[in-house]
């Protein structure tokens, strides 16, 4: 069973590797990844690629606008990732 | 170039010109299905005929960028109705909001249409014919719907076609949502008119390899996803021609598009102004010339001022007094402030209205993110301007470092994803400047500190 805190540990992997210019090194749960509901950020959305990929999860398009900080992306993913 | 009345007028014309050519592609169970303009032209009077039977005077379209949503929104126009389009990436109270403003009477989504229980009042049914409404980008207490036309957007693409022509060969990869009007516009319209191809993207999953699996020779981009499919080398060969727009382009954005061999414009526009009013066309990809239909003046302290009478809206829907307050005369009043350089071309300078746009299009509204900081540095006397396509804090000198602020501001910038955070701080040695009624000057205070 996949914790929260890996999936965390995880979503920073992802942005350090490809977009830490776009958010920083200082990566809390409560970092902002999505502004004010528009997802339109080009970093937010290879993030939210890759970690589908990486967890064989999609996120339905209309929940990408609630995913605003690190921990709601930790959660959408949990909340659909595969029975285990 | 021919110039198009109206929807109708296009669809009949291309169906008569380009019957068997390819008007749209897109992806089906991964392969790439082609619709020719003769199809595309049965499909959308099929569709028209059945919104037509529906009674429905008003449409709200949540534009998913599928080709059943280009047919729909082509469709509603032909029927009559008065048709709003909706971001695809909205919650659902933002978009109930947005259907009760407009009226929309039903609302079509992922191929369904559904009643709302709203009802159009006669006086709007009355005026409703070719309505097509657009809300301004931005944050939602402060967009509004604009009020254009079928035959406003094709003066619009006419007047941009004028500028860049396309061929019957070209392939534009449509991958700017169809609710911005420069997406609307500049990604659909504009091949069309030409009898060009319009490859549908596959989504924002895809925004990387769109390119490599459709082939495109012509792109409209807003600056990020410019600078981010440059960043991963995602551009394909046939690419060679990309018109970017819709915010502040970085210097070296541009240049790298140049050095790739590839010819780049930006435009200028609003969706007031049903998108572009201004395009670069030579080696400069700043210096905008004005397109054909439109006239631009400056004011006294630079603002830009349009007179586009063939592509002007209608008005802000029900807001007269928003309307009054932005086109006086016939002439829009855009908040920009710009500079006509000895060439004669338009350079956009900065702005003045209480906007920051970013280089994704977006905005914040400042009198709002500013209040926040104000309170958190205990200083009225604060305003964020951009530098370097960053938002930096400009306040009055109260004795605070430059880490005192940033400490101080601190839980306000978590409220921020990171490029809305304040870069950096300037300190001034007097109150910052501003008008009777107490707005910031804000060109003013731009010059004051050297941007």
């Amino acid at each position: 069973m996949i914790t929260r805190e890996e999936v965390l540990a995880q979503i920073r992997t992802v942005i350090e590797e490809n977009v830490q210019d776009m958010f920083g090194t200082d990566l809390q749960e409560d970092t902002v990844l999505n502004a004010e509901g528009n997802v339109d950020s080009m970093g937010f959305i290879l993030v939210v690629t890759k970690l589908e990929g990486i967890y064989n999860v999609k996120i339905p398009d209309e929940e990408w606008y609630e995913i605003r900080t690190l921990g709601d992306l930790a959660d959408v993913i949990l909340k659909y990732m595969p029975e285990q | 170039m021919k110039r198009y009345t109206g929807f109708d007028e296009l669809l009949k014309a291309q169906n008569s010109t380009y019957s068997d050519a390819p008007a749209f592609c897109y992806d089906c169970d991964g392969a790439v299905r082609t619709v020719t303009y003769g199809q595309w032209n049965a499909d959308v009077h099929a569709e028209a005929q059945k919104v037509k039977e529906s009674g429905y005077a008003c449409i709200g379209i949540v534009c998913d960028g599928s080709y059943a949503c280009v047919v729909m929104i082509f469709a509603c126009v032909l029927a009559g109705c008065q048709t709003v389009l909706l971001e695809a990436m909205q919650n659902a109270q933002e978009r109930q909001e947005a259907l009760v403003h407009t009226d929309a009477e039903a609302v079509w989504m992922r191929g369904e249409l559904r009643e709302t229980g709203t009802h159009m009042a006669q006086e709007e049914q009355n005026r409703r014919n070719g309505r097509i409404l657009f809300f301004t980008s931005g944050t939602t207490a402060h967009s509004r719907a604009v009020v254009l036309s079928d035959a406003s957007l094709m003066n619009s693409a006419y007047n941009g076609g004028c500028m860049l022509p396309l061929t019957g060969d070209d392939r534009m990869l449509c991958v700017l949502p169809l609710s911005h009007v420069f997406g609307f516009v500049c990604s659909l319209l504009w091949p069309l008119s030409f009898g060009a191809c319009v490859a549908l993207s596959r989504g924002m999953r895809h925004y990387i390899d769109d390119c490599a699996y459709f082939q495109p020779t012509v792109l409209s981009a807003v600056p990020t996803l410019l600078q981010f499919l440059l960043k991963y080398n995602a551009l394909n060969p046939q690419l060679h021609t990309i018109l970017v727009g819709a915010g502040d382009c970085p210097p070296d954005v541009l240049q790298a598009v140049k050095k790739s061999g590839r010819h780049i414009s930006f435009g200028y526009g609003l969706t007031e102004t049903s998108s572009g009013v201004a395009i670069s066309i030579g080696e400069d990809p700043l210096a905008m010339s004005v397109c054909p239909d439109d006239t631009i003046t400056l004011a006294e302290d630079g603002e830009i001022l349009i007179y586009a009478p063939t592509c002007i809206m209608q008005g802000y829907y029900k807001d007269r007094a928003g309307t009054e307050e932005i086109m006086q005369d016939g002439i829009l009043h855009t908040g920009d402030i710009g500079m006509i350089d000895e060439n004669g071309c338009l350079r956009i300078r900065g702005r003045k209205k209480e906007v920051l746009v970013f280089a994704d299009g977006t905005k914040i509204y400042l009198p709002e993110y500013e209040s926040r900081l104000a309170a958190a540095i205990n200083n009225p006397e604060t305003a964020v301007v951009m530098k370097d396509s960053r938002p930096v804090l400009v306040m009055q000198n109260n004795g605070m470092s430059r880490q005192d602020v940033m400490d101080a501001i601190g839980p306000v910038m978590k409220m921020y994803s990171r490029g809305r955070q304040i870069a950096d701080v300037l300190f001034t040695d007097h109150p910052l400047p501003r008008t009777a009624t107490g707005k910031i000057r804000r060109w003013q205070l731009q010059k004051e500190i050297g941007l």
